[in-house]
């Protein structure tokens, strides 16, 4: 071949450049991986914010795989805190396993926070799909939290918001991006889980409600798995419907909902909200004849109306938009103010909430 | 079918997501981006059919080839091959200097640029001196690699939960602004892969067909679909215009549970590793078969024309940054467009006339 010569040369630089390449690479033993972030309000401290890192420790033995340790710092910003917290440990401090960030309330419920929110989002190593959570009562208990189940640093943590361990509907786990994106995009509101640290276990079944970038209310137990049926995202769950005095669990398999908007010219807007379920019956607390079913299915369909419309209506009282009522009337109209008609309809809207609901199955009992 | 002219298109659908065209198409949502690609669509696939068309009447002759009848006039020859080189090669330059500034910023931001650059380089280099149908079979052998598992993250980003649809339409309700020369200039760079026939028309063996051009309307279609509106769907119509590279940033936002490799950007980040390695050397070789073409065969110029290429990738990685970058793109659309309009007319009129 003609250009023999060259590649010889080419290869011997190609290869020199890879070497070259992997001086500028810090070894995995000389660094300190983050695994969850923390950031709450300081206290008795001129600064803003106090940064809370834990550092998962690799050990050698299997005997300790979970040990980890807290590193906190006081500081305006949160690119000054990781600045400070780099000169009190020895390696350098790797954010590429960070995939939980637990906000503390007073955090989340206070104004002019955008600039921190949007620190995660800027750096590169953060992943967009770490999850964002509110901590009660503060972020930093959370980090010390320890189950006694887990193998890995925050790993409990991973498995709850991600759905890999436990499936609940309580939960409504949301991502970097996808907390960005709702803080951003006008119609559209953020919604965190809210953790509560008890002793040596997490307990996450609320969920805080933003409008723009303040937390305005949290949601209960019960409302905040009805939140999870309207969007459609946790499917099985439990709900319980009284008739009389029986009281029935349908363990639920399917739940679908779907909303319009509906603005009739010379009447009042109304939002048209369907929701089907499919379930089948887990506990009753009197026999419940397969004949009766059917009236079983329409108390829980009375019932489920009712949920739904007192969880609308008390997130319409708040002023926010969890389920993107407004992004969905912006993307329907053409018009370019669609925006600022909007925010004048939604106070005043009602909701006509229907439910079905199917029971399929009554166990092994009849 | 003629695979080897499908696979030039669909390098420029696939490299579009490296050389900001999400972004500009993106930052202009709201002022006419969507009226822009409806238009960029007819556009750039006219511009496509009637240059593959008349070039398919010279077979297996590049440029070089055809106008090296034209005739004593060596100006004429110059001048537009110099024109045409210093466009493929800017359009080679940019992918480059934006997927090396996308690796050092995801993968290794403590190595130097110019050292990931060399590497780059070094390889690119390599593959344009070869001759046009060994860069044809590597090219194949890439796509044939990477397209499939691109496409699986594609697949991923449209059925994800994440992915609001209620965005996307709200954009489209922008349909009728007045549409911008820029989102114009980038949406029809998605069909601009006919460019590269210049040099390649060698290897294409007989007529294009009329399937040809359907799967690339087709394909077209679903490529700026997919890179328009799914960095929209996922990070929202206010909000994906703040990001610097949406669509790398979009599948950053992807989740694979049970794969090795939870976060997909670094998956992404190493399928688009050979697709820009070979987007680069193709619109690269491109260039330089067409300086080539200028002169009579001499190593020692071959040898000077490789030298400035590498020079002038050295010197814009050196003093472009990423934002200058990106604002340098937008302009350099507008002037691809048209002179990619003027080639193809030229040509289109010379063409008939020969062939008459």
């Amino acid at each position: 071949m003609k250009t023999n010569g060259g590649w010889k040369i080419y290869s011997l630089f190609l290869m020199i450049a890879f070497l070259v390449g992997g001086c500028g690479f810090k070894d995995i033993d000389k660094r300190l991986f983050a695994v969850s972030i923390g950031v709450d309000l300081a206290k008795d401290s001129s600064k803003k914010y106090l940064v809370s890192l834990k550092f998962a420790i690799p050990s050698a033995s299997k005997e300790q795989p979970n040990d980890f340790y807290i590193v906190s710092q006081e500081a305006d910003s949160m690119s000054e805190a990781v600045r400070i917290l780099k000169t009190k440990v020895d390696k350098e401090i790797d954010f590429s396993h960070a995939k939980v960030i637990i906000i503390s309330e007073e955090v989340a419920k206070s104004r002019g926070n955008a600039g921190m929110y949007y620190w995660f989002n800027r750096r590169r190593d953060i992943q967009a799909i770490t999850w964002v959570a509110v901590g009660k009562p503060n972020a930093k208990d959370i980090l010390k939290v320890k189950p006694k189940s887990e193998q890995v640093p925050s790993n409990s943590l991973f498995l709850a918001l991600g759905k890999d361990g436990s499936e609940t509907p309580y939960v409504i786990p949301t991502y970097l991006f996808d907390f960005k994106y709702r803080l951003i995009e006008r119609g559209i509101d953020p919604i965190l889980p809210i953790i509560e640290a008890k002793k040596d276990y997490f307990e996450i079944n609320t969920a805080g409600l933003f409008n723009e970038s303040k937390m305005i209310i949290h949601l209960a137990p019960e409302e905040t798995k009805i939140l999870n049926f309207l969007k459609s995202k946790e499917e099985k769950s439990s709900i319980k419907v009284e008739r009389g005095k029986t009281v029935i669990v349908i363990d639920s398999q399917m739940v679908k909902a779907k909303y319009k908007i509906h603005t009739p010219k010379g009447s009042p807007p109304y939002i048209k909200v369907n929701v089907s379920v499919k379930g089948k019956l887990e506990e009753a607390s009197r026999r419940v004849a397969n004949s009766q079913l059917y009236q079983y299915e329409k108390a829980a369909e009375k019932t489920l109306n009712q949920e739904f419309k007192n969880v609308l209506k008390k997130m319409q009282r708040a002023g926010v938009d969890p389920m993107g009522f407004g992004l969905r009337y912006r993307s329907r109209h053409f018009n370019h103010d669609d925006w600022e008609e909007w925010k004048k309809i939604y106070p005043n809207i009602t909701f006509k909430v229907h439910t079905k609901v199917q029971i399929t199955d009554t166990g092994l009992i009849e | 079918m003629n695979r080897y002219f499908l696979y030039l298109v669909l390098l420029n659908m696939l490299i579009n997501v490296i050389i900001f065209v999400p972004k500009i198409l993106i930052e202009y949502r709201y002022e006419g981006a969507v009226m822009g690609v409806l238009i960029a669509i007819p556009l750039g696939f006219s511009l496509n059919v009637v240059f593959s068309k008349m070039i398919s009447k010279f077979p297996e002759k590049g440029f070089p080839e055809i106008f090296s009848i034209a005739g004593k006039k060596r100006w004429f020859i110059i001048l537009p091959f110099g024109i045409i080189s210093l466009i493929t090669f800017s359009s080679g330059l940019i992918s480059l200097l934006g997927f090396v500034d996308i690796l050092r910023r995801f993968v290794n931001p403590e190595m130097p640029y110019v050292y990931l650059l060399s590497i780059f380089l070094t390889g690119v280099l390599l593959i344009i001196q070869l001759p046009t149908d060994r860069v044809m079979y590597l090219l194949e052998i890439v796509l044939f690699l990477n397209t499939p598992l691109i496409t699986f993250i594609i697949f991923k980003a449209f059925t994800s939960e994440f992915l609001v649809w209620d965005s996307i339409l709200e954009v489209g309700t922008y349909l009728f602004a007045k549409p911008s020369l820029k989102a114009i200039a980038a949406a029809s760079y998605a069909f601009s892969g006919y460019t590269n026939l210049i040099i390649f028309n060698r290897i294409i063996k007989g007529k294009l067909k009329m399937w040809n051009f359907l799967v690339i309307l087709v394909l077209g279609l679903i490529n700026l679909f997919t890179t328009f509106f799914i960095p929209i769907g996922f990070h929202g119509s206010d909000g994906a215009q703040e990001y610097l590279y949406p669509w790398i940033s979009t599948a950053d936002s992807l989740r694979l549970v049970y794969s090795p490799i939870e976060r997909v950007i670094f998956l992404f980040l190493i399928f688009y590793m050979g697709i820009t390695l070979m987007s680069v050397s193709v619109h690269w070789h491109v260039a330089f078969e067409l300086i080539k073409g200028t002169y009579k065969e001499s190593r020692k110029k071959n040898w000077a024309v490789l030298v400035i290429f590498t020079c002038c990738t050295i010197i814009c990685a050196i003093f472009l940054n990423t934002i200058l970058l990106n604002k340098i793109t937008v302009h350099w659309m507008i002037v691809r467009l048209g002179l990619e309009i003027m080639i193809v007319g030229l040509f289109f009129i010379w063409a008939r006339r020969k062939t008459a």
